[in-house]
């Protein structure tokens, strides 16, 4: 993570963009992990948070406030309020069905945006953006925001919280009775959880300079990140950097080489993923020793 | 009868009119009966009596359709499931329902931190307090272990550690000795006295006759969703309406048969001579 902090150095923007992207996901990824990882319901709708970072900064450049810190802190208080407001219905659903009605969210907020003047509706509207020799500020401030939600990730998987997560995924009646309000705890969950990838999007929103709704809420913003996620190690506090790293990095490389058949390629190793990698790359080479637990994995996938 | 005076009393719960309804079934009706603070009850009944559903009303994951369980001056079921334990109440699954990822001492350290006293524990207060249990209930060996790992005697002695991680007044225990042999049977119920020893009043629900006599201070018999008897071991064990609920009406009818047939047989050896056979 800190080699990372090297990368502007190099003076080629073409580089800083493509890692700079790895870093959004890995933010996004680990806002994922929060709930689908370690609380055990898998959400579909991430890319909803993203956007409503990113319109939170869009709406603050409108107002000729440009200051990447007020766009951040408007994105967690946005995204945490939103959060609580969907989460309570939502989170009362399980399994396929809540990630159905995750998925929805992303879809709805985008025809929202799409059909909002104020925001630009379809056609988008420019952020304000400075350019080199300052672009790399949005760089750094893209560190900071993975930073945090892996910080973030890796006290919560230590604290009282994060036990009250992996309670609710194991088992939610078990944890009601030791005394685990499952609503409250779930609604906390993907509050955290929204304003990791609601901060991603509040600093993609500047850097990328402008934004409209298939931006903003894009199928690949939406599904990156939980591929990451269970790429990397589902429940994990390296397993989504390690996921972002290698899936972005490996996206970008069949961009630049098989740029007509590249989404072929990414589809098949999203698919192989899943099927080989189930639990992810921290679960196969770390804590329970090798090919025995990587051969379970394949017969007893559990969400 | 007021909470006062049943804390005067030394009554930890009051079961009143409990009845459960399922559909068209009544599962439990109009069963009452008090549980002394400090006691143990035992709860027993043929298999289908209403046993675990009584359980999960005291322990509010039901709500009963009419009566109510009380305890101290609650109404268990104006509390949401997860503030019961917050009350004094904790129970153990009959189907133990350990979280499979987590280690033995983070399962126990789990309600160490959302118990009763949970609020005032620190993560590391918590990881204590369960390694305490953990070694009281004969379990510290395998601590660090997965709790998907353990065996099925130490399954249940974790659901005890569990349960006993929120310090409470009331525990209620499900079958946690079935499928135990005779060895584990014994030490489960030392373990039991010991809890109780400690202040903790237990009901205990259990299928073996022998555990439930040795352990009970008052036994209660389900039959059917309803209580049938109520009383000191020995007396409610030979009661004929329990063995009735346990060995059917057939087999009391024997046995009446069976006492005519032996009465009217040592009659017959009396009216015979001594020297009929030489």
């Amino acid at each position: 993570m800190a080699l990372l902090l090297l990368v502007p150095l190099g003076h080629n923007g073409y580089i800083e963009i493509v890692f700079r992207n790895i870093l959004m996901y890995a933010a996004m990824a680990y806002g994922w992990n929060l709930i689908g990882g370690y609380t055990g319901y898998v959400s579909f709708g991430q890319v909803a948070f993203f956007g409503i970072g990113a319109y939170c900064s869009a709406v603050l450049s409108a107002h000729n406030i440009d200051n990447l810190f007020a766009d951040v802190a408007l994105a967690c208080v946005v995204t945490a309020l939103f959060a609580v407001v969907v989460g309570l219905p939502v989170l009362r659903l399980k399994g396929h069905y809540f990630a159905i009605a995750t998925l929805g969210i992303g879809l709805a907020l985008s025809d929202i945006v799409a059909n909002l003047d104020v925001l630009g509706a379809s056609s988008g509207l420019a952020v304000h953006h400075v350019d080199e020799p300052h672009f790399y500020v949005y760089y750094y401030a893209m560190w900071l925001v993975a930073l945090g939600s892996m910080l973030g990730t890796y006290f919560i998987a230590r604290s009282k919280l994060g036990f009250a997560f992996v309670a609710i995924r194991e088992n939610e009646e078990a944890a009601a009775v030791l005394g685990i309000s499952a609503t409250r705890y779930k609604v906390i969950a993907w509050a955290i959880s929204g304003m990791m990838a609601g901060s991603a999007g509040a600093v993609f929103a500047p850097a990328n300079g402008f934004l409209d709704p298939s931006i903003a809420f894009s199928a690949d913003s939406n599904i990156f990140p939980i591929v990451m996620g269970i790429l990397g190690g589902v429940g994990t506090v390296a397993g989504p950097f390690i996921g972002a790293l290698i899936l972005a990095g490996a996206n970008e490389l069949l961009q630049k080489y098989f740029i007509k058949i590249h989404t072929l390629f990414f589809g098949a190793m999203i698919v192989l993923v899943v099927l080989l990698l189930s639990r992810g790359l921290v679960w196969l080479f770390g804590l329970k020793g090798g090919a025995r637990t990587w051969l379970k994995s394949l017969t007893a996938y559990k969400a | 009868m007021t909470a006062q005076t049943a804390s005067a009393s030394g009554v930890a719960l009051r079961i009143q009119n409990v009845g459960m309804r399922f559909g068209g079934l009544w599962a439990l009706s109009d069963v009452t009966f008090d549980v002394e603070r400090g006691s143990v009850l035992g709860l027993i009944g043929p298999n289908g009596s209403g046993k675990t559903t009584l359980m999960n009303v005291i322990s509010g994951v039901y709500r009963p359709t009419t009566g109510a369980v009380r305890f101290a001056s609650r109404r268990i079921a104006d509390v949401p499931t997860h503030e019961v334990c917050q009350l004094g109440i904790a129970r153990t699954f009959q189907i133990v329902k350990p979280f499979a990822s987590l280690t033995v001492r983070e399962n126990v350290a789990v309600g160490a931190m959302y118990g009763r006293y949970g609020a005032k524990r620190s993560t590391r207060a918590s990881f204590e307090r369960a390694q305490e249990l953990l070694e009281i209930v004969g379990l510290a060996r395998v601590a660090d272990r997965a709790a998907s790992d353990l065996t099925i005697p130490d399954r249940k002695r974790l659901e005890v550690a569990k349960a006993l991680a929120l310090d409470p007044d009331v525990l209620l225990l499900d079958e946690v000795m079935a499928g135990l042999n005779a060895t584990e049977v014994d030490e489960a119920l030392e373990l039991l006295r010991d809890v109780n020893r400690r202040g903790v009043t237990l009901i205990v629900v259990e299928h073996l006759m022998k555990a439930i006599v040795s352990i009970s201070t008052t036994i209660v018999v389900l039959a059917e969703g309803k209580k049938i008897a109520q009383g000191a071991p020995a007396d409610v064990l030979a009661s004929p309406q329990v063995i009735e609920a346990y060995l059917g009406s057939r087999w009391v009818k024997r046995q009446e048969q069976l006492k005519i047939i032996e009465a009217e047989r040592a009659d017959a050896a009396r009216v015979q001579p001594p020297d009929a056979h030489a």
